[in-house]
């Protein structure tokens, strides 16, 4: 947005006074003040979709939060409801005419209920252990990644399934259970010794590598696949050592204190980058957020947090702006596309990757209507909010071709959601992160001239 | 003795010559009053109704007296108002494209006057040169060209309406877009002078079209499901025909000489667009039909002639055979059947029959020629086969001795208590046109 | 049979719940219902009493009886999109949402009509017969999300209304809840002109008084078979205005016919759909001819005429599909666009005759001034309907008052040209003083006698469309003596 009337926004609240939100780093009011109440975001909301309940719909939700202010609304358990059932999908960001930024919004209230009523039970737990426990430590998290690796090799999986122990697992993470990726090496295990991964050829440029937690124990391959792309393009690759999880979980979860911690680590370690690239949408989408963070609080970090986010940049979009060489192996195969939510909403990036996709020779891509529609994945959504999120991974299957070998993105949670939905099914489609199909298409290549 | 207290009633506010005596009491079509009156104000208009209303007196409304076969179980009101002679335009906005005409004005007389600013009122009534617009208004009278340029509802804006007891209202106003308050126009649209008396009428304008052609495809295997193969076709075309009226052979051969089912598909926009779309026609013509291409005056002059093909009033001369006019609303497509339907009644109850309908909106006019009887029993006929498609029959044009035999409108929708309590509201007395709407109203 | 999960001893809720049967669909906590105390008109905000969900057109009826019954005012909703506040539960109304009834339940494209439940969107009708070339011709500014039920109430018009008509020109056939909870079916099987009174006509546009509509069977259209879209910049308002004027009477039906003065343009191009209008212009024309293909290069070529003569700066075609998509977008969501520029907006309606329309623009002009608040003009030139937007913040004392009292201005000089006050959002609650404006007393007595007929007790979204009349001042003294009394 360019033209602001600065001006006439940064006249004091006459509700400020009166504001329920007791706690530092507040909604801003800003943000609201944009909102006309037009409607016009309704139809895009997911959760509005299923529930047919404006609460439950982007302005029904900054309408809350400004009630909130206004001292109508307390922080209490009737206002978490649909403050929390949001997916953070930004499908209302791209819709609204006055470019209201509900996600903004919605973080920040939930920052505020977070500390009004910490999480207790299943929830708190899952919160406690997932997100400040190991999601922030990379050891950990790798322990993690070889347990399930163990539980994959070793016959455990089998074991489980067949001896009905699964049974006694609730529902969505049995559901989880089966489409749980096959672990393997993270990247940073292997190139911990490795200071830059030179570029194959001549180098163009340096740019350092965000590896992303659960996605480098998880998607391990993903990352190699990334790192592979960007050599073979000319560019040194780096993953410097002190980087840590992104913070959007938290985030999104209303801890913004952790997400403020994480960002600054993130922030030092690379602070000697010039180009900071990102394969998962959602972690791209919160780099380039961390500005916020700071908007209130610790603001001495405000600017060094901008700064940090104009380096960010998806991968799909890197490579597509900076040029990168058409494969040439064939890899006939019929595909759809679907847009992360936190890429084509909240970075804007929709046509680059689908550029990279039908560049691709024998690549023949089919349109997924609605293709920018949230998955329900949502980070860690998906776990919290199990029913909403299976409804609208159903609405979303619905708009998913049937007749495609593969369903590219950009995200990894997407992927693990995407991946539920095509065993939920009873499917035969492999779940692919873009850069992966350009990956293939290279070795393909490179397989062929070996053999020649 | 009632009459000599009428006259002198309505004489105490009205000049002598604006109030006559009876006179056509014994009008075969009935409708009729004790005594006329010719109210030239709208102030005259609501002294003799709220004289009426004050002293239980019933009236009939009309403006040419070409809807006098059209509804109405008595054969006289005590007070006929004719609105012969309240007419004249009272605003002509030529940049506005909006027209503010009195009731009584004829209709034939405002195309022509308009016609010089290059602008018309897009309704094509039947009888045009002696029906008035209010009386159009009032029982909501639509022709072929419906299809593109809709009827009444869709081009009146405003109307001035004297209420029953002498108020006057105004419903919409003189702007093509108006959503404040109530859609009040829609009421009287159509309601037969039941609920007041229409007075001045406000109507958005078109511009006449630049160039216009008829095509008059006529089929003469007469064979319905390639007409309707036709049919489909054009209208899932992107072409945009303002009439796709079907004639039945026997009315065919009155405006066109051939016996067969004929199509008149109108076409009226810019030369070049004109003549882009009879090309389309042409090329999708079914074998073994027969086209033909009639441009501007020649158009023009059929249309002439069909609007008045009509059996009204002033045609009615020393004739025994009776004349009925069926106005048949069906869905779509499913005109083809009720020409279909109609061609065989004439058969069965020795009838001449002539009927066309729209086929891209569902409705048709059939009229009716024999013995008094037959008709009858053929309007009860018909009206059994196009309930069981789900349409209505209503009928449009009948000699009042006849009219208490089939009941005009048909049979009371569910929703009857509306359409009453609406006349309760605003005829308590029930002064208005009584018994000639629906259920008695 | 009782429902479950029902947290609340008020036994009107409760039984509502258990005529839905299902705790899911009835919301009746504060902090739910506070998203339901305003549409798109935010200046008058109320809370419900509860909002239900019906699913279909006997849970409607079944629940209008028991309001009908127990003298709770009750009103229905849609998506919640208008801007006169037809939809604000001004009195604790039962909110009856009818969002959940969103089904397309039949198209039939031979004889060019479709059937649909009120919560289907707007949109999604044209979408989902696209592909057969065929689309529902309203185009209200939030078709993306408002829905059918909603237009019929408020008459919606659009963009494309000025060669297509409004609602009210597309509605063959409704299914209504009356205020009673009898369901009756007016237009059967959609053929027109069904004998008896106009009761279409009258329902669509009674926002919410009258019934509520539980089905509706519409016309569809078959596709254009061709547009041509131009953008037309003018250095002078005046210029902009007559060149609409000289289009109109040249003969031409544009399918739309739009215009944006140089505030609004600040509005669009500040927000999330800029297509880079100049910035120094004062007025923008879009203009649009549909129809047989053959025949839009003479239309086209005389609008440019028309154009040039009234020193039209520079006019631009639409290169293609895309591109004019855009403008439209840029122009469709010009009034949530002034959130980019103005914490608040309140946007007028007027109707004026369109000779009129350089007199009335000056006099709008003046009324800014006077009132010392920005005024955006985006309207629908074609048919002489203004949209005023008077850009304020709610959050400055006594502003939206202010704004309030220039948007009524507004609307008085509409009607003093013989206009009206409003062409397509309704009356509501913004607009029920200024009906005056328009109406005498006895003309609006007219219109309340009808409402009479269908809504006699005025339980259905009492409040709307009307002056306070002078009765309800003796009603409130009345209970005002009885209180006294009974203390």
């Amino acid at each position: 947005m360019s033209v602001k009337e600065v001006d006439l926004k940064q006249d004091p609240a006459c509700t400020t006074g009166l504001s329920n939100y007791l706690w530092s780093d507040h909604p801003d009011e800003n943000k609201w003040a944009d909102c006309v109440h037009c409607g016009m975001c309704l139809e895009s909301c997911p959760t509005y979709e299923i529930t047919g309940q404006e609460q439950h719909s982007p302005r029904g939700r900054v309408h809350l939060i400004k009630s909130v202010a206004e001292g109508k609304l307390a922080v209490n358990e009737q206002f978490m409801d649909p403050v929390f059932a949001c997916l953070d999908c930004r499908a209302c960001t791209t819709a609204c005419p006055a470019d209201v930024d509900v996600g903004g919004l919605i973080e920040e209230a939930r920052g505020q209920i977070r500390q009004a009523m910490p999480l207790t039970g299943w929830k708190g737990t899952v919160s406690k252990v997932v997100l400040k426990g190991l999601f922030p430590h990379q050891n950990r998290l790798n322990s993690v990644g070889s347990l399930l690796r163990f539980y994959q090799k070793s016959g455990m999986q089998k074991v489980v399934r067949k001896t009905k122990l699964i049974n006694i697992m609730p529902q969505h993470l049995v559901d989880m259970e089966a489409i749980m990726p096959e672990v393997k090496e993270p990247v940073r295990k292997k190139y911990k010794n490795e200071n830059v991964i030179k570029a194959k050829g001549d180098t163009k440029a340096e740019v350092s590598f965000l590896t992303g937690c659960v996605m480098d124990v998880m998607f391990s391959d993903i990352n190699e696949a990334t790192i592979n792309v960007l050599t073979r393009n000319g560019n040194d690759v780096t993953i410097p050592k002190n980087q840590t999880c992104c913070g959007a979980l938290h985030v999104h979860a209303g801890d913004r204190e952790t997400g403020r911690k994480l960002a600054k680590q993130n922030i030092e370690a690379f602070k000697d980058s010039d180009k900071i690239i990102v394969n998962a949408a959602g972690c791209g989408c919160m780099l380039k957020e961390y500005g916020e963070l700071f908007r209130e609080v610790d603001t001495e970090w405000h600017e060094k947090a901008e700064e940090f986010a104009a380096k960010v940049e998806d991968i799909s979009k890197y490579l597509h702006d900076t040029g990168y060489e058409k494969p040439k192996a064939e890899l006939n195969t019929r595909i759809t596309y679907h847009d992360a939510c936190h890429l084509a909403h909240g970075q804007g990036v929709r046509q680059e990757p689908r550029d990279l996709l039908l560049n691709i020779p024998g690549v023949e891509m089919v349109h997924m209507p609605n293709s920018d529609r949230c998955c329900g994945s949502a980070g860690i959504y998906n776990i919290t909010n199990p029913e909403m999120a299976s409804e609208v991974l159903e609405n979303k299957m619905q708009n998913v071709p049937e007749d495609v070998e593969m369903i590219s993105m950009g995200n990894p949670g997407c992927m693990l959601q995407m991946a539920m939905g095509v065993q939920k099914q009873g499917r035969n489609q492999k779940v692919v992160h873009t850069v992966q199909l350009l990956d293939w298409a290279y070795q393909k290549e490179d397989g062929k001239k070996e053999g020649h | 003795m009632i009459t000599a207290d009428l006259l002198t009633g309505l004489q105490s506010f009205l000049p002598q010559d604006q109030v006559i005596e009876g006179g056509k009491q014994s009008h075969p079509l009935g409708n009729s009053g004790q005594v006329t009156v010719f109210p030239k104000s709208e102030e005259e208009i609501a002294s003799v109704l709220k004289y009426a209303n004050d002293n239980g007196k019933t009236i009939y409304v009309e403006g040419a007296g070409t809807k006098k076969g059209f509804g109405g179980l008595t054969e006289s009101a005590d007070i006929l108002l004719s609105l012969a002679e309240y007419k004249g335009i009272v605003e002509h906005v030529p940049g506005d494209m909006t027209l503010t005409v009195k009731a009584g004005t004829c209709f034939a007389e405002l195309q022509d006057y308009l016609a010089q600013y290059k602008q018309k009122i897009a309704l094509d009534p039947f009888v045009p040169e002696s029906s008035t617009i209010g009386g159009i208004i009032a029982s909501n009278e639509s022709g072929p060209k419906r299809l593109g340029y809709g009827s009444a509802r869709d081009a009146v804006i405003g109307l001035r309406i004297v209420y029953p007891d002498g108020k006057v209202i105004r419903a919409g106003g003189k702007v093509v877009k108006n959503v404040a308050g109530y859609d009040m126009n829609k009421l009287f649209i159509g309601s037969m002078g039941t609920l007041g008396v229409v007075s001045e009428v406000t109507i958005k304008l078109r511009p006449l079209p630049k160039y216009e052609s008829l095509i008059l495809l006529s089929f003469p295997e007469g064979n319905f499901e390639q007409i309707r193969a036709f049919a489909i076709k054009l209208l899932d075309s992107m072409m945009e025909p303002v009439s796709l009226e079907l004639m039945s052979p026997s009315l065919s051969e009155r405006l066109t000489g051939k016996t067969r089912y004929t199509l008149a598909i109108g076409f009226e926009d810019v030369e070049n667009s004109v003549h882009y779309q009879e090309e389309f026609v042409r090329n999708i013509q079914p074998d073994n039909s027969e086209l033909e291409i009639l441009i501007k005056e020649h158009a023009q002059r059929f249309w002439d002639n069909f609007y008045s093909i009509a059996p009204y009033p002033a045609a009615h001369g020393g004739s025994k055979e009776t004349n009925a006019v069926l106005k048949i609303g069906v869905i779509n497509l499913d005109v083809l059947n009720v020409l279909k339907e109609s061609q065989i009644l004439g058969d069965s109850h020795n009838l001449l029959v002539e009927a066309h309908g729209g086929l891209g909106h569902g409705l048709c006019q059939v009229n009716l020629k024999g013995a008094g009887e037959d008709v009858v029993s053929a309007i009860h006929e018909v009206r059994d086969a196009i309930t069981k498609l789900g349409g209505y029959v209503v009928v449009k044009h009948l000699p009042f001795a006849l009219r208490k035999e089939v009941s005009v409108w048909g049979d009371k929708p569910a929703h009857f208590f509306m359409l009453e309590g609406i006349k309760t509201k605003v005829d308590p007395n029930r002064i208005l046109n009584p018994k000639r709407f629906v259920g008695g109203i | 049979m009782a429902v479950k999960g029902i947290k609340s001893k008020d036994k009107h809720i409760i039984n509502l719940a258990n005529i839905i049967g299902d705790a899911r669909s009835i919301l009746y906590h504060t902090e739910d219902l506070i998203a339901y105390d305003c549409d798109g008109f935010t200046l008058h905000k109320h809370l419900p009493k509860a909002v239900v969900f019906p699913k279909n057109t006997q849970e409607v009826a079944n629940l209008v009886k028991y309001c009908s019954e127990n003298q709770l005012p009750f009103l229905a909703r849609g998506a919640g999109t208008g801007l006169s506040g037809g939809a604000i539960p001004l009195n604790g109304e039962v909110i009856i949402s009818l969002v959940k009834m969103k089904r397309l339940l039949s198209v039939d494209l031979e004889n060019r009509r479709a059937v649909v439940e009120p919560g289907f969107v707007n949109l999604k009708l044209t979408n989902s017969i696209a592909d057969k070339g065929y689309y529902y011709a309203p185009d209200p500014s939030s078709q993306y999300c408002c829905t059918i039920g909603g237009n019929v109430a408020e008459n919606a018009g659009g963009a494309h209304c000025l060669k297509y008509g409004v609602t009210t020109n597309h509605i063959l056939g409704l299914e209504v809840v009356m205020p009673n909870g009898e369901i009756v079916e007016i237009g059967t099987n959609g053929i027109p002109d069904a004998p008896g009174y106009d009761l279409l006509g009258l329902l669509t546009g009674s926002e919410g008084t009258l019934g509520i509509v539980t089905k509706i069977t519409v016309r569809i259209l078959k596709n254009p078979e061709a547009k041509q879209t131009v953008l037309a910049y003018f250095d002078r308002v005046e210029d902009g205005s007559q060149a609409v004027s000289d289009i109109i009477s040249a003969g031409i039906v544009p399918a739309a016919l739009e215009m944006m003065d140089k505030v609004a343009i600040e509005g669009v191009e500040a927000a999330a759909f800029p297509v880079g209008h100049p910035r120094d212009i004062e007025a923008v024309l879009l203009i649009e001819v549909d129809g047989i293909a053959a025949g839009l290069d003479e239309q086209i070529n005389h609008i440019l005429e028309v154009c040039k003569n009234r020193n039209v700066r520079e006019v631009r075609a639409a290169k293609d599909e895309a591109e004019r998509g855009r403008w439209w977008a840029n122009r469709k969501t010009g009034f949530g666009a002034m959130g980019a520029i103005s914490p608040d907006y309140l946007v007028q309606d007027g109707v004026i005759p369109r000779s009129k329309l350089p007199e009335v623009l000056n006099n709008i002009n003046k009324i800014s001034e006077e009132y010392g608040l920005r005024i955006a003009n985006i309207f629908h030139a074609g048919d002489g309907n203004l949209h005023p937007l008077v850009l304020f913040d709610a959050r400055k004392p006594g502003e939206s008052d202010r704004a309030l009292a220039a948007g009524s201005a507004c609307l008085q000089v509409c009607a003093d040209v013989g206009g009206t006050i409003t062409g397509e959002h309704g009356v509501g609650i913004e607009k029920r003083e200024e009906m005056r404006f328009v109406f005498s007393d006895e003309e609006i007595n007219a219109q309340t006698d009808i409402r009479e007929v269908f809504n006699p007790h005025n339980l259905l979204n009492a409040g709307k469309l009307f002056p306070m009349p002078g009765r309800c001042v003796e009603i409130k003294r009345d209970l005002k003596e009885k209180e006294a009394a009974i203390s």
